[in-house]
């Protein structure tokens, strides 16, 4: 009961800025299908790399090339950062919102003295964070769809995206609870936001600088989005079941430590 | 509630943050149907005391009872039935005053079956009501504050400073809603340093000083044991040393003298000022602000 109730609550405060995020998300991959290059096109700049002196090959890496297909730019599509800036957007704000906001404003004392179980309004926050993801990543590939409706590309179908759209949900589902962690051990919410941004980019930080610099390609595993490569699902036409095992356990990991400390701590 | 159970038991409650000791070795008892004043300077641990009695903070000893249930860190259930005003109350302040009520009503899981009085004695109109919290002045989220928490009609209203911000008109109208709260049975804890206001309301109060119970008990008797401000003037110079032993000398001057004296020796010194030249004699009552300061001196 509480719970429903907290989250008409989180979603009179946050259901504007969802809407907004789920159809820019949609905008932005409707609009990669519409410059992205066709078969034909990919299939000459392919040739004119092969072409390129062996230096500027082994430059451009083994990756790259196995990228230049349509599906590879639709992939790209998923790990741009506009795409991950507005899902981590909802998994920090609403997480960083729900919990350290409550308390940093002072409004908890008056949801905290009615009987509501803490338990309760960490579940209402996890509900709504997966609500909104699956919101932001479905309009993602909503967008996709639509523009492969309309400007049909040999090879590829909207059905091959859900795998990706489904794995960007779960890396900033797994980002929520961590997030979620966070808030529910601060007493602010710009000092979880703050930790929440720091870990997202953090992260994001690791596994590009891994993949670029082979120094430190050993600390890739420790990015969590060494788990997502949408081109790779693409390229394979399946998601990796370890990549889901890892994000899985992490996130719930993270989510059940939420709960313990947010039952356990002072308000 | 068990019919038999206090409102409130504390028993050797103690709050501390780091090193910093907000709460010692409290203990307490406030039966049902009682308007119960918690009394203290800013900083004596009066909210940490009412934040661990709501289970928003976990003791660092002892324990509590309200409403006959344990107090544990989070625990639910019996909270439906308790009111809390907040010391600092804050709002979400993208919701209405309306909003804000209706959402916290729906929380307590009680009806407000009291909100259309309260908001028409306290004087929060619908007008108002439909505006963003954020345009509230400071007396007006004061109000709105008394009004979520007494709306559900609670068994027991923790209220915490409740008449900060509010105008002495609206004040009375608060005072007059105690009065209902008691005679309908309900248990009130008011936490002030408003002694003027602990005073007219309570039936008992209890002091705290730097986290420690100093006084618990009747107001009355709070007055009782407190020395009278006796002054006394003389047609003719007398010795006011001579009067001395009966109590605390405050004022000595030829005609005049300024005593603090215990009820018990009040008779024996009016006594003997009526063998005196005496000319006027003044005895006034110790205000509850004066036996407050006595215990904090």
């Amino acid at each position: 009961m509480s719970v429903l109730v907290l989250l008409a609550h989180l979603w009179r405060r946050h259901g504007l800025a969802l809407v907004w995020l789920a159809t820019a998300n949609g905008l932005f991959e409707w609009a990669i299908t519409r410059v992205v290059p066709d078969p034909s096109q990919t299939g000459f700049v392919r040739q004119i790399l092969q072409m390129a002196p062996a230096p500027v090959r082994v430059f451009v890496n083994q990756e790259i090339f196995a990228n230049l297909t349509t599906q590879g730019f639709l992939g790209f599509g998923y790990v741009h950062p506009f795409l991950l800036l507005l899902l981590a957007v909802w998994a920090v704000r609403v997480a960083a919102d729900a919990l350290a906001g409550e308390v940093g404003r002072g409004t908890i004392d008056l949801i905290g003295s009615r009987p509501v179980a803490r338990a309760s309004q960490v579940t209402a926050a996890a509900i709504a964070l997966l609500a909104g993801l699956t919101l932001i990543a479905g309009g993602a590939w909503v967008g996709t769809a639509v523009g492969l409706r309309s400007r049909p590309l040999e090879g590829v179908t909207a059905v091959d995206l859900a795998p990706v759209a489904a794995m960007a949900l779960l890396l900033f589902a797994v980002f929520a609870a961590i997030a979620l962690l966070v808030s529910a051990a601060k007493r602010e919410s710009g000092a979880a936001v703050s930790w929440c941004a720091a870990i997202v980019a953090g992260s994001y930080v690791v596994d590009y600088l891994a993949r670029v610099w082979s120094t430190i390609g050993f600390l890739r595993p420790l990015s969590l989005f060494r788990y997502y490569e949408p081109q790779r699902i693409l390229r394979e036409g399946g998601i990796a079941t370890m990549d889901v095992a890892v994000l899985a356990t992490v996130g719930v990991v993270a989510l059940v430590t939420a709960f313990a400390v947010f039952a356990r701590r002072d308000l | 509630m068990p019919p038999s159970a206090p409102a409130i038991t504390a028993d050797g409650l103690a709050k501390r943050f780091g090193d910093v000791r907000a709460l010692e070795d409290l203990s307490l008892r406030v039966e049902r149907g009682e308007v119960f004043g918690f009394l203290g300077p800013n900083g004596a641990g009066k909210t940490t005391t009412i934040r661990v009695l709501l289970g928003l903070l976990a003791p660092s000893a002892g324990r509590a009872t309200v409403l006959g249930h344990a107090v544990r860190l989070g625990g639910a259930a019996w909270r439906g039935e308790i009111g809390y005003l907040p010391g600092e109350v804050a709002f979400w302040t993208h919701l209405t005053g309306r909003q804000t009520l209706d959402f916290l009503a729906r929380l307590s899981q009680r009806k407000p079956m009291d909100r259309d009085a309260l908001l028409e004695r306290l004087g929060l109109g619908t007008e108002v009501l439909a505006r963003p919290v954020r345009t509230y002045s400071d007396g007006m989220r004061q109000k709105l504050g008394l009004v979520q928490a007494l709306q559900c009609r609670p068994a027991l209203a923790l209220l915490d400073e409740p008449t900060k911000g509010l105008d002495p008109l609206v004040q009375q109208a608060f005072y007059g809603i105690v009065a209902e709260l008691r005679e309908r049975g309900a248990t009130v804890f008011v936490s002030s340093h408003v002694l003027s206001e602990v005073q007219r309301l309570c039936d008992r109060v209890a002091m705290l000083r730097a986290g420690r119970l100093v006084f618990a008990g009747d107001v009355e008797q709070v007055r009782r044991t407190q020395r009278r401000r006796v002054s006394a003037t003389f047609k003719t110079p007398v010795d006011a040393q001579a009067l001395a032993h009966f109590g605390a000398l405050v004022e000595a001057g030829e005609r005049e003298v300024t005593l603090l004296v215990t009820q018990e020796e009040l008779p024996a010194l009016v006594a003997r000022l009526g063998m005196l030249p005496l000319a006027d004699l003044v005895v006034e009552p110790p205000s509850l602000e004066e036996a407050f300061l006595e215990y904090y001196r």
